[in-house]
């Protein structure tokens, strides 16, 4: 009895494990596929197989990879490319995700987040054949041949948001904004891209008030919410009033600390007032990536063939890679002088009069 | 600068941030007492996390939301207590399963119900009991704000976690309930020969602290945070086996050592606040909690006895 119960709950247990592991695998397209067919008729169809491997924050995140993914549908919907998506939830998902696609044809391959760098370079070498895309992956080290760096000046962005946030710390036209002149940033890991999000936001909130302190906390992470909660509390008590948070999922507890205590947030990577429902009351702005823009720009390249494959491209604010989202619900409230300060610093950028730091 | 560290708020972090760590241990404490180890914490506190935001969204009832959370914990526990228990396979082995388990199946059934992984919108959250005005200015002003502001300013879940430890530490050591519960630890088969069934006791440890950690999961979503992100739970079950160890496996003992787990990670946020004056990387802030784990663990704690028969089945002869 006791024998075969125990084989019974071995089966049980290793079915289990399979079902953890299966969302980690391959994810049908949605169900849009009426559509393109009746646009395959009209337009010139190729045979390109584009996909991509999420990040561990995993379609959903509301930025990043569902952005990455949004240039991949519009590729699907504008090109007729095939596409298809997987996600990770470990990082000991990249690999095997990668290898995946590259087994079945896929070409290009978007490998979204700089934690999968090493692997791209590794699986570059083993499949000569198939281009990658690394979206936000520097390779120090030389970028292989069939890989294309797609990089974003994520400080200039910043920086605008730094020249928002100075000036708004010292307006009145919210009743969140007090006088002390104090303004916060929120990281995730402290790794070099999450500084060119610092080191831009202080410039940029220096270069229009001078006297601000900017408080700077890390998280060390970008799932834990509960944590960015507690950093916005920590920043709200030392009076900052204008909250800058790039941190993945934890910006969004410090979305919830600015809302319970009484200050205004900036958010990242999409325009985080449609992507958080419910957070119009204390949204100021967000430093978007057109992580999009980016990924539809080099499928685009494959199928005119002008990919160029061992270089380095950068979206900053000249190419709309990156850029400020609407005020929403403060649109009418911001000053206009505010507004003219940012397009002005927003020219300075793109003409080479102001030179953004990378590093705080 | 010190003035900025100290503050109403640094003690009230630690409260809060102890606060499911210390459910989970509490938890785990009564579990290892029984005799299973349960290292199922966080993935137990992880599927609480998320039925709890389920509920809430669906029904706009925080309430419901953490009643949610507790069964669901329950039901998870009920998994490692039948294979440890029942079946006598490795506890550990059924421990690490459930934790893997717990992650894939909250990212799947999120899909399924929302369409997408990673963050749930906000659902409704539970709100501070006590709201009382800030004093202004005064020597008894100020007090009244410093009480006001570390021991007023809670959601229920951090009120009830100090109850849960202080009932679980009574009914641990004056029932007859705990008498068994810890003798099941020592000396399964002397609890067995006086007519105590082994395997009931064990069931209803494991139960326990599946409800316990599924509430602590109910904390970080319905009370700090408001909506799920997958894996937020970030190694806090991990945390709160090891505070269940540096508590002696005593119910109040793994609240206070959790308590000062919640310090350690609450006074590194404000220590991070002065990083432009000295030049520390944050790394060395985010570390100092885990440090202290291993210090404490391998240190001050010095032998710290567990149960005699933890983690070892127990056969009816």
């Amino acid at each position: 009895m006791n024998r075969k119960w125990r084989s019974i709950i071995a089966v049980l247990l290793a079915l289990t494990l399979l079902v953890a592991f299966v969302p980690g695998c391959a994810k049908d397209e949605p169900a849009d596929e009426p559509t393109t067919d009746e646009t395959v008729t009209e337009e010139p169809k190729t045979d390109i197989k584009a996909a991509m491997v999420t990040d561990v924050g995993g379609l959903g995140d509301k930025s990043f990879n569902d952005l990455a993914y949004a240039g991949l549908q519009k590729a699907e919907q504008e090109l007729g490319v095939e596409i298809q998506v997987l996600e990770s939830k470990e990082i000991t998902d990249y690999e095997s995700n990668i290898d995946q696609l590259a087994t079945a044809g896929y070409n290009p391959i978007f490998a979204v987040g700089f934690l999968m760098t090493d692997t791209v370079v590794k699986l570059a070498s083993v499949y000569p054949d198939t281009n990658f895309g690394g979206v936000d992956e520097e390779f120090y080290d030389g970028i292989p041949g069939n890989v294309v760096s797609l990089l974003f000046n994520e400080h200039e962005g910043s920086y605008l948001a730094g020249v928002v946030a100075g000036l708004a710390t010292k307006e009145s036209f919210d009743s969140k904004l007090n006088s002390d002149n104090v303004i916060g940033f929120v990281g995730g890991m402290d790794v070099p891209l999450i500084k060119k999000f610092e080191a831009g936001f202080i410039a940029g909130a220096k270069s229009v008030n001078p006297d601000v302190k900017v408080i700077s906390l890390y998280t060390g992470n970008f799932t834990d919410q509960a944590k960015g909660k507690e950093l916005g509390y920590s920043l709200i008590e030392q009076k900052a009033d204008v909250i800058f948070a790039a941190a993945g999922a934890c910006g969004t507890g410090t979305l919830v600390a600015c809302q319970e205590k009484g200050a205004l947030f900036i958010g990242v990577d999409a325009d985080q007032y449609i992507t958080i429902p419910g957070s119009g009351d204390v949204m100021l702005t967000s430093m978007m990536k057109r992580v999009d823009a980016a990924v539809f720009g080099a499928i685009k390249s494959m199928v005119d063939g002008s990919f160029k494959g061992g270089t380095a491209q950068y979206f900053g604010l000249a190419e709309d890679g990156v850029g400020l989202a609407p005020y929403h619900d403060f649109e009418t409230k911001v000053p206009q002088s505010i507004k003219d300060a940012v397009d002005k610093a927003r020219q300075d950028i793109i003409t080479g009069t102001i030179k953004v730091p990378e590093t705080p | 600068m010190l003035g900025s560290i100290i503050t109403p708020d640094l003690f009230a972090a630690a409260l809060r941030m102890a606060t499911p760590l210390a459910l989970a241990a509490i938890g785990g404490t009564i579990c290892e007492r029984s005799g299973v180890v349960n290292i199922a914490l966080e993935g137990i506190m992880l599927t609480g996390a998320f039925f709890g935001t389920v509920v809430a969204l669906a029904t706009g009832n925080p309430w419901l939301g953490v009643i949610a959370a507790m069964v669901s914990g329950v039901i998870v526990s009920a998994i490692h207590a039948f294979a440890s228990i029942n079946l006598r396979a490795d506890q550990v082995v059924s421990g690490t399963a459930i934790n893997i388990l717990a992650l894939g199946v909250t990212g799947f059934m999120m899909e399924r119900l929302y369409g997408h992984p990673g963050t749930t919108d906000p659902s409704a959250m539970l709100r501070p009991v006590f709201k009382f005005a800030m004093a202004d200015g005064g020597f008894l002003g100020t007090i009244w704000n410093w009480i006001n502001g570390i021991f007023l300013s809670h959601t229920p879940i951090v009120y009830m976690a100090i109850i849960i430890a202080i009932v679980a530490q009574w009914a641990m050591y004056k029932t007859r309930w705990g008498l068994h519960l810890r003798a099941l630890g020592e000396h399964p088969r002397a609890v067995d020969t006086v007519g105590v069934n082994v395997f009931r006791g064990r069931w209803v440890a494991v139960l326990i602290s599946g409800a316990l950690a599924g509430l602590a999961g109910a904390n970080l979503t319905l009370e700090q945070v408001g909506s799920f992100t997958e894996n937020m739970t970030n190694g806090r079950g991990f945390i709160a086996l090891a505070a269940n160890i540096f508590g002696r496996w005593t119910p109040v003992g793994s609240y206070l050592a959790s308590l000062l787990f919640g310090f350690a990670d609450a006074l590194q946020i404000k220590l991070q606040i002065f990083r432009g004056q000295i030049d520390i990387p944050p790394q060395f802030f985010l570390m100092l909690p885990y440090v202290l784990t291993v210090v404490v663990l391998a240190g001050v704690v010095g032998r710290a006895v567990a149960p005699a028969a933890i983690g070892k089945p127990y056969e009816k002869e």
